[in-house]
């Protein structure tokens, strides 16, 4: 497995992030999680990293190193975090759930597979194209579908943000599943929240992203579409990946899961709260001065004969 | 799942100024190669490769580093690091000397002293059960010497075990292994988690590890004393948090050695560091002390104190 990945939730001119993110990969399969947390409701930021955790968690318990089927651990996943918080909301004594909506993709040799409730989106995109993405469970598109509405219409209707299916909530999610979608070389998969695709269309974005390189683009098309939501911003949020092949010049940040082992598992979940601290790494010249200062101090302790 | 094993550099490789003869030993952190240098003497070469972050295919030089795993692979140079600069500071008969510390194959490379001679655990296996209380005093005695030495240069060996006592041929001591030295390791870099030995690691190392001290190393001590009488580890320290069942070197090897060692033995192996000797140098002079030689008949009363004591003081 070879794939380059990026992830980002930014506040937008929100008082808090409600969106969650997540993915996590093992030796043979990757998870990718958006959740965004409605607003309207209480603890909507609660009900996205339960979410978020239950998917991440059956993930770490499920892939060694490859998840049996992965459309049956997309559904249970889902419905277990559906479930998980209404537990949360009967615990605390909450008069109404907390929801959120899910996208969720796993990939697994090298074919894809995607679920999702509510309008977190999933973009597919080939060659600068956008060649597959969810529907969002809005009244909305579903006028648009009708040719009730038009698109641009569509865009700044009232009742755009209205969603019929979500995790938590009185009624079960509707969830929705792609087919078995067999990934190519250079190919990227995106899923990510309203705040982003409502500002920025998926075909603008899959012109930006093509080629280049991921781990600048991305945070670009994050860094543009905060801007154009401007001070009464949605929280923006997104994990990208750029699958590739085995062959392909390896870029500097690709990741390869040849030297993890069978159980294996890498999470990358921020944790509630803001930015967690950067990792301390060392750098060329600390090495060759660590090295040194060893050096010396055999030197200076060793018994002369 | 077996973790897979990385490939050892092949014999009579030329390492910068050694040549690989054989590799002596392989572990998760690292492995140890019989090497020889320009004038012919042999040394013992440590080679930072964690098994989990890096990883050397058959015929390799050098190891591949997943860029992700590059960050980690850092720090637990880092910790390299650290042991070679703790080694270096020391230069004491009974820790084993470093000699050369080098960078090539995209990793590093500690050089060490290599003498001939065994370890005590390959001692014990040997003699199971059959270690005089004289052996045992003047081996521990000497080797205290050198985790004195480590002590008071502000290090934790941290990792002390009869295999990591490596003994010459004139049976003397010397402490190798500084790898869990100093290891304070991040909660960030699950990678690398920090090692201890079941049956030798003190209850501290268990926990938050804030407690850590000299006496974590003295209950190791303990429990390779322990294991010198027994033939075998003792039961390990977080089980014994759960369920003591560790019967007291006073209590199983009664009338067969000196009541003081048994005593000394019972007195490292407390669970709580506060009730065992809080230096070496407090051990040492407990050990030296002249020898009673067992005897045959004890006041009852005043041995069930002591057993008493030591059962309520591991509750605590």
């Amino acid at each position: 497995m070879r794939f380059t990945i990026y992830q980002e939730s930014r506040q937008g001119g929100r008082a808090n992030n409600e969106d969650r993110v997540a993915y996590c990969y093992s030796r043979d399969a990757l998870l990718m999680v958006v959740a965004d947390g409605m607003g309207g409701h209480f603890y909507g930021e609660i009900a996205a990293q339960i979410a978020v955790q239950t998917l991440t968690d059956s993930f770490q318990q499920e892939a060694h190193p490859g998840v049996g089927d992965p459309f049956r651990f997309l559904q249970k996943g889902m419905t277990n975090a559906h479930h998980a918080i209404l537990d949360y909301s009967a615990k605390h004594r909450l008069n109404d759930s907390p929801r959120t909506t899910c996208v969720a993709c796993l990939i697994q040799d090298s074919l894809a597979y995607w679920a999702h409730a509510g309008d977190s989106r999933l973009f597919l995109m080939r060659r600068g194209k956008v060649v597959a993405q969810t529907k969002d469970h809005s009244r909305v598109r579903l006028l648009m579908e009708e040719g009730v509405i038009s698109e641009a219409q569509a865009a700044v209707h009232p009742e755009r943000n209205k969603i019929y299916s979500c995790l938590g909530g009185g009624q079960a999610p509707e969830i929705e599943f792609s087919r078995k979608t067999p990934l190519e070389d250079g190919d990227i998969i995106l899923v990510c929240s309203d705040g982003l695709w409502g500002v920025t269309s998926g075909e603008s974005m899959a012109v930006t992203l093509k080629g280049a390189n991921l781990l600048q683009a991305a945070p670009m098309v994050m860094a543009q579409a905060e801007v154009k939501g401007g001070t009464q911003g949605d929280n923006l949020s997104m994990v990208a990946v750029r699958w590739e092949e085995s062959y392909v010049e390896p870029s500097e940040s690709s990741v390869s899961t040849q030297a993890m082992t069978m159980d294996q598992v890498t999470t990358r979940l921020d944790e509630f709260g803001r930015n967690p601290s950067a990792k301390t790494d060392l750098s060329e010249d600390e090495i060759e001065q660590a090295i040194e200062e060893i050096r010396l101090a055999i030197d200076k302790y060793t018994p002369k004969k | 799942m077996a973790q897979q094993a990385n490939h050892a550099l092949p014999n009579g490789f030329q390492l910068e100024e050694y040549t690989i003869e054989r590799q002596l030993s392989l572990g998760g952190f690292s492995i140890v190669y019989l090497a020889q240098d320009l004038e012919g003497r042999q040394v013992a070469i440590k080679e930072y490769l964690p098994n989990s972050l890096a990883l050397r295919g058959e015929g390799e030089i050098k190891p591949q580093i997943a860029p992700d795993h590059q960050a980690a692979f850092r720090y637990g140079m880092k910790c390299f690091f650290e042991e070679g600069r703790a080694l270096a500071r020391l230069s004491h008969p009974n820790v084993i000397r470093v000699l050369n510390f080098f960078r090539a194959n995209d990793t590093v490379y500690m050089v060490m002293e290599y003498e001939h001679g065994r370890t005590l655990q390959e001692f014990i296996q040997k003699h199971q059960g059959h270690i005089s209380e004289r052996f045992m005093r003047g081996l521990f005695t000497r080797m205290l010497n050198g985790l004195r030495e480590v002590h008071s240069n502000k290090l934790l060996h941290l990792d002390i075990k009869p295999s990591n006592v490596y003994m010459r041929t004139d049976n003397a001591p010397v402490l190798i292994d500084f790898g869990a030295a100093r290891q304070t390791l991040a909660s960030d870099q699950p990678m690398l988690k920090p090692m201890y030995t079941p049956g030798f690691a003190s209850p501290e190392h268990y926990g938050s590890r804030n407690d850590l001290g000299p006496w974590s190393d003295i209950y190791s001590v303990g429990a390779s004393m322990y294991a010198c009488l027994a033939g075998c580890a003792p039961q390990a320290a977080d089980d014994r948090i759960k369920k003591d069942s560790l019967t007291p070197a006073m209590v199983r090897w009664d009338g067969q050695y000196s009541d003081r060692l048994l005593e000394i033995i019972d007195w490292c192996l407390n669970l709580n560091h506060l009730y065992r000797p809080q230096s070496v140098f407090a051990l040492q002079k407990a050990l030296v002390e002249a020898i009673t030689p067992p005897t045959e008949k004890k006041p009852p009363g005043w041995i069930n104190r002591v057993v008493g004591k030591i059962k309520g003081a591991a509750k605590k």
